[in-house]
């Protein structure tokens, strides 16, 4: 999976370049994080292109999550639609992401 | 304007209509059309007519931010609908004036069209007759259903046994489901729980690797009487999350994706049969839950449309729950609430319980659904997390209020840790988390209060009520019995459609020879019409002056159709052994379904049919008494039955039936009862009168006494009475088992002993002498008459428009708008 990468006042900015999230791709995913999270402590993963995730997909995303904090870094969403946020409030994985409307307002986050 | 004249521009438009939607819809001329696809093509102008009311039905609830009421059952039993929503939408004669201009008629139109036998019995066509006046009294109301791609069983017999053959009721497409493919909701559905904190810190369960189902919605349109305002049911549809798992297929394992998505779509797939074993059963709970999930979802969506917080939601919502089968709802809306809004717990229990309603339809610890924890562990890990905190939070509260009673702790917690096997008992979970329990009957209430459910009684009181269940007076009178209903209409006006009580103008009317002449004509006919259709199905010829002697029910133990084979028998022994002549000619009509795995149930089914030949056959008999089973009952099939029963058999084990409707039908359509003291029997008897009724038999209470003091000796009935004794003898002489020697050693064995909980013999002499006190009653034509009358006059009270009254304005606070 090839991730657009941004770099922004100390922030990295990946953007999830698939409509849907699934068993299919979700691996996928991982691998290509993988480097992103090892390079960068403040990681923002766009998901605005994204309109399903299924369990898989969440997951992964997850363990994005779980990568980033394992190196003191942190990783925050934007740009989610109203599927992909149900699919998140159904397992409770937005109590565990800080979640924002827009790129900028994720910066600012991390840089408040 | 009365509903059989024909306003010829409404007729010709519907002609049109008809004509449009073969051509269009299915792409042929009327003449050249299949019998079903005539079906389609009228059912489908029906269906425009009711989409306009519709729309004009959701535009005034809407306008009116009116509360609505959702109904969850996992059974409803539709049956045909095309002759129903024609009258309901007084479009009946019209249409049969068009189908004349066609070549065609309706009642041959009618006939094709299949049963939805969504449901076993009486729960769900109790769930049928309660959206019909929910659409009558223009009460914004909905069912939740699922969209079962086979109903349930035919029933083919095949010498004298019953067969099971799948009913496939869609094969042909059905014109009343309406797909609404914008409306999907996604089912999770397994997983496991990832224990977690969130970002404040706080423990944070995640509900990960779940599979999704998705759930296809089809609206199935009810339209209430006169046509004002149309509601619907939604069944769904379980489909597989993805067309195909597309790794599978990309790894070329095609087969393991088409059986992936086969297993998905298995959810609603096949209706269970009632009385099977369903305790463990991953399918049942994957149905229940596919339900209730489904249903919630789409609860919820209809009301954050109109609201952005959940502060008002028990005030615009209430969801009544039929029996325990959806009652993870309310785990469902705690999940919703709690997980997804962020509601906090207090806040979501006080709204989870102001919304739900549960009605109980049973007595029998047997039949109370169970479901181990380690299923729902692996199938529902959430809602069991859920469930067990619920249950903490429900012991507190008891401990406050019994401290140090252990005892009571373990009667009432949600979670049976006594066996091994811990399981949740779900009759517990809906009495906590309604705010409204309720019987259906007012012996069935008192005995949930004073027995089953004395314990939560005890604790909430004010949440337990009775709602006598009802039936509709379109269905059961306008609809099955048309002869009858004009003759009522004649004579007392239209009123009675929509307000049943309206009956009682004909009692003094059972006081008008010309009256009664014109009733027993009509008798006569609906006795004749059956006649012709038995004829036809069973070849067998039936005597209209003979009284039809009616037990038409699902077959099982506890109703005692064996009670009532006792009786045939002892009757026919009367005739060959002591060469009595009967005061009337009787036809016994029986009809039922056994459950698959039932067999009990499949050996009454085939002694009936034993009995039948034998009396059938027998020239000292034949002429007197006549035994018929009619094959695959059905609601289409009780509609011809009931308007020609004289008799109606309602003579289950008292204490065991916790209503019935099939009593309140039959007497509706002037059938006289013969019945014991069990669910809503004495209700009817006292509404008609006792003189207009027969009672007999064990009272609950006795009858319980009885069972636990072990003191119940069916050996002595038989030495004390002669004829229970000759019964007995009969049956073990194999008299009625001529090709298979032996075959009644069960029924024997059933009968003899004491522990039979159903109490057959203990009640026989007193059936048998109710019988003969029917028999003479009858021979009194014009005194049979008056009975008959009495109980068409006097049986309003038992319409489901009472029923839905009394639940809208008890327990769901909602009015018609």
């Amino acid at each position: 999976m090839d991730i657009p990468v941004e770099i922004s006042h100390g922030v990295t900015f990946a953007e999830v370049p698939v409509k849907e999230l699934d068993a299919s791709n979700a691996g996928d995913l991982k691998a290509a994080m993988t480097p992103i999270l090892e390079r960068s402590a403040k990681v923002v993963l766009d998901l605005r292109q994204m309109q399903f995730v299924d369990s898989s997909g969440l997951g992964a995303i997850l363990s994005c999550l779980r990568q980033a904090a394992a190196r003191s870094g942190d990783l925050k969403l934007c740009s989610m639609s109203r599927q992909v946020r149900t699919a998140f409030e159904l397992v409770r994985m937005h109590r565990v992401f800080d979640i924002f409307e827009t790129r900028d307002d994720a910066m600012h986050a991390f840089n408040s | 304007m009365s509903p059989s004249v024909v306003a010829p521009e409404v007729a010709f438009e519907l002609e049109e209509s008809i004509r449009w939607h073969g051509t269009h819809s299915l792409g042929r001329s009327w003449n050249s059309l299949t019998p079903y696809g005539r079906f389609t093509a009228v059912a489908l102008a029906v269906r425009d007519r009711m989409m306009d009311r519709l729309l004009e039905t959701e535009e005034r609830y809407a306008r009116n931010q009116a509360k609505r009421v959702y109904y969850l059952s996992i059974e409803y039993l539709i049956g045909q609908s095309l002759g129903a929503n024609l009258r309901s939408l007084g479009l009946y004669p019209a249409c049969a004036h068009a189908l004349k201009s066609l070549g065609s008629s309706l009642p041959e139109i009618e006939a094709v069209e299949p049963d939805a036998a969504l449901g076993n019995g009486g729960l769900g066509r109790l769930a049928a007759c309660f959206l019909d006046s929910l659409a009558t009294l223009n009460i914004p109301g909905n069912g939740y259903g699922i969209n079962y791609e086979f109903g349930l069983f035919k029933q083919q017999i095949d010498n004298g046994e019953q067969h099971e053959l799948p009913d496939n009721w869609q094969a042909l497409g059905t014109p009343w489901l309406i797909a609404r493919s914008d409306e999907v909701c996604m089912v999770p559905i397994y997983g496991r729980i990832e224990h977690s904190v969130d970002r404040r810190g706080e423990y944070n369960p995640m509900w990960m690797d779940w599979k999704a189902l998705i759930g296809l919605p089809y609206d199935m349109l009810i339209p209430g009487y006169g046509g004002r305002t149309v509601n619907f049911l939604r069944l769904y549809s379980a489909r597989a999350s993805r067309e195909f798992d597309m790794r599978i297929f990309n790894d070329g394992d095609y087969l393991k994706a088409v059986e992936e998505k086969i297993q998905s779509e298995m959810i609603s797939k096949v209706l269970y049969p009632s009385d099977a074993v369903l305790g463990g059963r991953e399918l049942r709970l994957a149905q229940e839950y596919f339900l209730v999930s489904c249903s919630i979802r789409d609860i919820v969506r209809r009301y954050e449309k109109d609201h952005g917080n959940f502060h008002e939601f028990s005030s615009k919502v209430a969801i009544q729950l039929n029996d325990t089968h959806p009652v993870l709802a309310v785990v469902e809306l705690m999940r919703v609430l709690i997980d997804e809004k962020d509601l906090s717990w207090d806040e979501a229990w006080e709204i989870t319980q102001a919304t739900f309603g549960y009605t109980n339809h049973t007595l029998s610890e047997e039949a109370l659904e169970r479901w181990p924890v380690s299923l729902l562990n692996r199938v529902l890990p959430r809602h069991l997390q859920l469930i067990q905190e619920i249950n903490r939070r429900f012991l507190e509260h008891l401990t406050r209020i019994f401290p140090g009673d252990a005892t009571r702790a373990r009667r009432l917690t949600l979670v049976d840790e006594s066996e091994p096997a811990h399981q949740v008992r779900m009759v517990n979970l809906a009495v906590v988390g309604s705010h409204s329990i309720n019987g259906v009957s007012p012996i069935h209430s008192h005995l949930l209060s004073t027995a089953l459910l004395s314990d939560f009684h005890q604790l909430w009181p004010e949440r337990f009520n009775n709602k006598t269940n009802g039936i509709s007076p379109r269905r059961w009178l306008l609809h099955a019995n048309p002869a009858l209903a004009q003759l009522v209409s004649a004579s007392i006006g239209q009123g009675w459609i929509t307000d049943l009580n309206e009956l009682r103008r004909l009692d003094p009317l059972a006081e008008d020879a010309s009256f009664r002449t014109a009733f027993r004509d009509v008798k006569r006919h609906n006795k004749a019409c059956l006649g012709a259709y038995v004829k036809d199905l069973l070849h067998e010829t039936l005597d209209p002056e003979s009284l039809f002697d009616v037990q038409i029910k699902r077959i099982h133990a506890y109703k005692r159709q064996l009670l009532n084979v006792l009786h045939i028998v002892h009757e026919y022994l009367g005739v060959v052994e002591d060469g009595t002549i009967p005061l009337c000619p009787r036809t016994y009509i029986l009809a039922g379904k056994a459950a698959p795995g039932y067999w009990l149930a499949k050996q009454i089914i085939k002694l009936i049919h034993n009995v039948s030949e034998v009396i059938n056959t027998d020239p000292r008999s034949r002429s007197l008494m006549k035994v018929v089973f009619i094959p695959d009952y059905r609601v289409s099939v009780a509609e011809k039955i009931i308007p020609a029963a004289d008799l109606s058999e309602q003579i289950s084990t008292a204490g065991k039936e916790a209503s019935g409707t099939g009593n309140m039908k039959q007497a509706l359509n002037g059938a006289v009862m013969i019945g014991t003291y069990d669910g809503t029997n004495l209700d009817i008897c006292r509404a008609v009168g006792e003189e207009n009724a027969f009672l007999f038999g064990l009272q609950a209470e006795a009858a319980r006494a009885l069972w636990a003091q072990k003191s119940y000796r069916p050996q002595e009935i038989c030495d004390r009475d002669a004829r229970v004794a000759r019964v007995v003898d009969a049956l073990r002489s194999g008299l009625l088992c001529r090709h298979e020697p032996g075959f009644c050693a069960w029924v024997l064995g059933l009968l003899l002993d004491s522990a039979d909980e159903y109490l057959h013999l203990g009640d026989l002499p007193a059936y048998l002498d109710a019988q003969a006190a029917v028999s003479a009653a009858f021979v009194d034509r014009e005194r049979w008459t008056r009975m008959s009358i009495h109980n068409v006059a006097r049986i309003g009270d038992f319409s489901s428009d009472r029923a839905i009254r009394e639940y809208a304005e008890q327990i769901w606070n909602v009015e018609g708008i």
